[in-house]
């Protein structure tokens, strides 16, 4: 359990980091907490020849307010996040999500940023981005850009990133109106990846209506994803007349390549799927019309 | 002539934790010889194949390879390659170091790299080309008797030995006669030791006077030194083996597996020492496995629920090359099937059946199949009859008053107590509270269960290689003590229960008192960590030996004193004279005596403090026996299980030191917890292994597992202190416990559980079919 030999790059800002990568092109690999790539490297899974370390890199940290949105540096340990008062204000989800990233080890390593440009299909954050809409910025050589979340998450471990392109910050609409947040999971141990997840991020109106409900999945496909046909039946909706386990199968609907595995078919997930829905819908109605 | 213990029975912090909780341990991998290379395995990628060639050439240009061996250059070397723990004189299953013409399993070690480090040895066998041609591999053990694929050409049917006991038409008129005839069979699933520690060792071999050294990750050094002396045709004396600290080894640690052969014989070759650390994948591959085997399990009841009569065919997975031999230890499942209960008539098969998969593997209570089946197939009988578990055991559970009893295949049962630590743990949970609890809780739709596994296991075998134990102990000029025994610790405090007892024997401080152990050089032979042997034997040993030395204190003091022998007592470091304090001359005096001073020892008394003596076990075994009760919530919506409390009532005798006992059982029941919930070796079709990893190889954490709770009967064994055997029963009776718990949550929906591990997709499966009607 030993990496194949690799040539180490330690860029001390942005300019140098995304110039390396348009040097090395595909034989370059960019490294944050490492959390995913350095066991992927061990086994010799994965082989570089060069990885680029981002840790240096100051124009990746930080957490603030910008154009209105909570901003986090992509290179913010999942620790920091799960620290951060201003975070557990402005985007509740966020915080109650970082708990259920693995470990505390691996969340003082592990980066907001490696976690949704690794896009694991079942893990936490990318969900959570998806059901608050964020939005990605990212930088190349050839410039800076910024993604929605709808657009970025395109497959198996893929993401609309440019091999040479970094991501630097994720922006998060912050908590407004009569709003309520669930993460839901079902994992066979505390800090492993779910089975399936679902992230509930709803606002009512003074109707008692649903004024916006997204509603992230994970663990139930080829990447994260948005519970398109529940969301719909939810546009509008009287919350009162909202049937939790009804919601839950809905958003079940439309759902391909749902992954089979040692821990269980396809048919258990999506069960599984929609019971986490209609346990978050729970929850965050709750919060919605109590807060 | 026994002084007032005081330091047996109490909770003394364990001398080992300073070094170990501080990261001063010393495992194989942190020692470092001058020069050492670095060995790394070169595994098959298939389950079952031909080897055509095996090309190194590219390897062997690689900067930094000093050699690349294959089996036709070290399997020539193996003179003998049996264990004393099972003796020579068994049928036992072959063993080649390295694969020969064939690969038999995903990870069988087909040739050996050695280089500057790892790293490059890793490298390297990337560049070593095999040539296979691939073969129909005999994947599952319950079909590998109808194949026609042989795993060995020289086992039929795949078949590694059978053993019985009395013919089951003998019983088929109870069967037939009885008010009900329960049978079901039931499937565990494979699981393994998972030592934090990984195997490893380093072999160093000096061929101008043909001495080997060897660093282990090992249960027994002197194993290791006497198996390397016979693989190698090196007189014993010539090997030398240390240890110093060992991460874990519950039976994978027990003897010197293929890889350390293979190391061994390397070493030979080598002018420098060789390393060899497994690495997780490895381990969890190639390191063998536990459990893995299924059982019809049968007992007959009158109306009243009274036992008539249990039976049991047991079939267990072999493995491809299995260690130590698998054989003798799957019919100890059939000769305790009956367990802590009145049983009057028994019988049994067990069969061993190879496979294309990890080899089986000594696992922490190797015959636990045996309570698994039984204590699942109780509460199944009792839901059938209508009669709460409970009441099913408690007409059926030996007591004490009832000792000595054989169990009808011939298990002399004596000193134990199954029906007090059974009432005894069920006091402990409030079972009446719970069931009503219970009942509360299905009205409002939650499920949960509690589940109770009892059990008796044979420990400290008085028989074979384990069977004595010595020790040597040496009062310093100073007056300090060490004592030297064979050790083998792998964490189970070994040395914490040496310094105790030495302590308390010599009537000194423990601070006064140190072990050394694990190098077969300096320490008495003996067996090491296994069978739940090291509490009762090392007692023996110390007692042996410390006997001899009081009485040469006690005979300088009375002669310095000018007392008597008799009026004398050894208490806090010193002789002094019963009822008269201040009266006395220090341990340290009196060895000034012994070994500066020998003209005024008394006459007769032999100069120095230092003694050896070494304890036989007068006991065929000494019986312990416990019960697990354990509670759980079921979700059924997601299959989800969460365990509320676990309590344990053992009775190991007498305890030395309670922490120690305690972390016995807690180990061995979380180790049970993950069987029964979460991990499981898994092959696909092929026979590829899917569950390498930590990701997939699920073990249970501290959030997973309740505070366990603990319940000491205290019932003197026949061995010295009236000490019992406490390693593996955690192990033992967990998964029952957890198993029927669940079932029992889920008796509701009229689920029968048969097979392990119990994951929440299975729960749900089981739920739903039961509620479509058909038969779970």
């Amino acid at each position: 359990m030993k990496p194949a030999a690799f040539d180490y790059h330690a860029p001390v800002d942005l300019d140098e980091a995304v110039g390396l990568l348009g040097e090395l092109g595909e034989d370059a690999k960019v490294i944050a907490g490492g959390q995913s790539l350095v066991p992927m490297l061990a086994l010799r899974l994965a082989a570089v020849d060069h990885l680029v370390d981002l840790r240096r890199v100051g124009e990746l940290r930080g957490i603030e307010v910008r154009d209105g949105a909570l901003w986090i540096g992509a290179g913010m340990t999942q620790a920091a996040v799960e620290r951060s008062a201003e975070v557990a204000e402005a985007v509740p989800l966020l915080a109650r999500a970082t708990r259920l990233i693995g470990h505390f080890q691996i969340r003082n390593r592990g980066t907001i940023g490696g976690s949704i440009a690794h896009a694991d299909a079942a893990a936490e954050y990318p969900a959570v981005a998806l059901a608050l809409d964020a939005e990605f910025e990212a930088c190349s050589p050839r410039g800076r850009r910024t993604l929605p979340a709808r657009e970025f998450f395109t497959g198996w471990w893929s993401t609309a990133l440019d091999p040479d392109e970094v991501l630097t910050g994720i922006s998060f609409p912050r908590r407004a109106g009569r709003s309520g947040f669930a993460i839901e999971e079902l994992a066979r141990r505390h800090g492993d990846f779910a089975i399936a997840g679902a992230a509930v991020a709803l606002e009512l109106d003074d109707g008692e209506r649903v004024r916006r409900c997204g509603i992230g999945l994970f663990g139930l496909g080829s990447s994260v994803q948005r519970a398109a046909a529940a969301e719909e039946a939810l546009a509008g909706a009287v919350a009162a007349d909202v049937r939790p386990d009804e919601i839950g199968r809905t958003a079940m609907t439309g759902l391909d390549s749902i992954p089979s595995d040692l821990h269980g078919p396809p048919e258990y997930r999506k069960r599984v799927g929609a019971a986490m829905v209609a346990r978050a819908w729970t929850k965050a109605l709750q919060e919605a019309r109590n807060g | 002539m026994t002084a007032a213990a005081r330091y047996a029975g109490t909770r003394v912090q364990r001398v080992e934790d300073t070094r170990l909780l501080t990261g001063r341990g010393v495992f194989v991998d942190d020692v470092v010889r001058p020069g050492m290379l670095h060995a790394h395995f070169v595994r098959s990628p298939m389950a079952r194949g031909r080897i055509r060639s095996i090309d190194a050439s590219a390897a062997l240009a690689l900067d930094g390879v000093h050699a690349v061996y294959t089996a036709e250059d070290l399997n020539p070397g193996v003179r003998e390659h049996w264990y004393s723990l099972i003796g020579r004189n068994v049928p036992d299953t072959p063993r080649p170091p390295l694969a020969e013409g064939e690969v038999r399993f995903v990870g069988d070690p087909v040739a050996l790299v050695v280089a500057v480090d790892r790293y490059v040895a890793e490298d390297a066998a990337e560049l070593v080309v095999v040539d296979y041609e691939p073969l129909t591999p005999v994947v599952s053990y319950v079909s590998a008797t109808e194949s026609e694929e042989l795993v060995h050409e020289a086992y039929p049917r795949n078949v590694a030995g059978t053993l019985g006991g009395r013919p089951a038409e003998d019983l088929a008129g109870t069967f037939a006669g009885a008010a009900y005839d329960v049978q079901e069979t039931i499937h565990q699933q494979a699981y393994s030791a998972v030592p934090m520690e990984t195997r490893g060792l380093i072999a160093e071999y000096s061929a101008p006077t043909r001495e080997m050294t060897i660093w282990a990750s090992t249960q027994s050094p002197h194993e290791v030194r006497l198996f390397c002396s016979r693989l190698l045709g090196l007189p014993e004396h010539h090997v030398r083996v240390v240890m110093r600290d060992t991460g874990g080894g519950f039976g994978q640690k027990a003897v010197p597996q293929r890889e350390d052969m293979c190391v061994m014989l390397a070493a030979l070759r080598l002018p420098v020492a060789l390393k060899w650390i497994e690495d997780r994948q490895e381990n969890l591959s190639s390191a063998g496995q536990g459990r893995h085997e299924h059982g019809a399990a049968r007992m007959a009841f009158d109306d009243d629920g009274r036992i008539l009569a249990a039976a049991i065919e047991h079939v267990q997975d072999a493995g491809a090359y299995p260690v130590p031999w698998p054989v003798q230890t799957a019919m100890v499942v059939g000769l305790l099937f009956p367990g802590p209960y009145r049983v009057p008539e028994a019988t049994f098969t067990c069969t061993s059946v190879f496979s294309n998969t990890n080899a089986r593997a000594a696992y922490r209570g190797p015959w636990q199949f045996e309570t698994l089946s039984r204590e699942m197939l109780l509460d199944i009988a009792a839901r059938r009859m209508g009669m709460d578990p409970i009441e099913l055991r408690r007409k059926n559970l030996l007591r004490r008053d009832e000792m000595p009893v054989a169990n009808p295949n011939g298990m002399p049962y004596d000193d134990v107590t199954p029906l007090e630590t059974f009432e005894h743990a069920l006091d402990l949970l409030d079972y009446e509270a719970f069931r009503a609890e219970q009942e509360r809780a299905r009205a409002e739709g939650r499920y949960l269960g509690v589940g109770t596994s009892t059990y008796i296991e044979p420990t400290t075998t008085g028989m074979g290689f384990l069977g004595t134990e010595g020790a040597t102990i040496r009062i310093e000029p100073s007056g300090k003590v060490n004592v030297y025994v064979a050790g083998g610790s792998s964490g189970n405090s070994l040395e914490t229960t040496v310094v105790q007892l030495t302590a308390d024997a010599l009537g000194v401080d423990m601070a006064d008192v140190s072990t050394i152990q694990g190098d077969t050089a300096i320490t008495p032979f003996g067996g090491g960590t296994g069978g739940s042997r090291s509490g009762s034997m090392i007692a023996g040993a110390v007692a042996e030996t410390a006997s001899v030395l009081r009485e040469r204190l006690l005979a300088i003091a009375a002669h310095r004193l000018e007392a008597a022998v008799e009026d004398l007592e050894l208490v806090g470091g010193q002789a002094v004279v019963r009822g008269t304090p201040g009266s006395g001359i220090s341990v340290a005096e009196i060895a000034d005596l012994a070994y500066f001073d020998t003209g005024k020892l008394p006459p007769g008394v032999p100069p120095g403090l230092e003694a050896s003596g070494r304890h036989k076990g007068q006991a065929p075994m000494i019986w312990a026996n416990a019960t697990h009760v354990c509670t759980c919530e079921v979700d059924v919506e997601t299959g989800m299980v969460t365990l509320l409390r676990y309590i344990v009532s053992e009775d190991c005798g007498p305890m030395i030191n309670p922490n120690v006992v305690e972390g016995q059982i807690a180990g061995g029941t979380v180790q049970g917890i993950g069987g029964a919930l979460f991990e499981q070796g898994v092959y696909d079709e092929d026979g590829n292994p899917l569950t390498t990893t930590f990701v997939d190889y699920l073990l249970p954490t501290s959030t997973e597992v309740p505070t366990i709770e603990y319940g000491h009967v205290e019932t003197p064994g026949p061995g010295p202190g009236g000490y019992k055997g406490v390693g593996e029963g955690g192990a033992i009776g967990a998964p029952p416990a957890v198993v029927n718990a669940v079932a029992d949550a889920l008796a509701p929906f009229g689920v029968t559980l048969t097979r392990l591990p119990v994951t929440p997709a299975s729960v749900v499966a089981l739920v739903q079919a039961a509620r479509d009607g058909g038969p779970a």
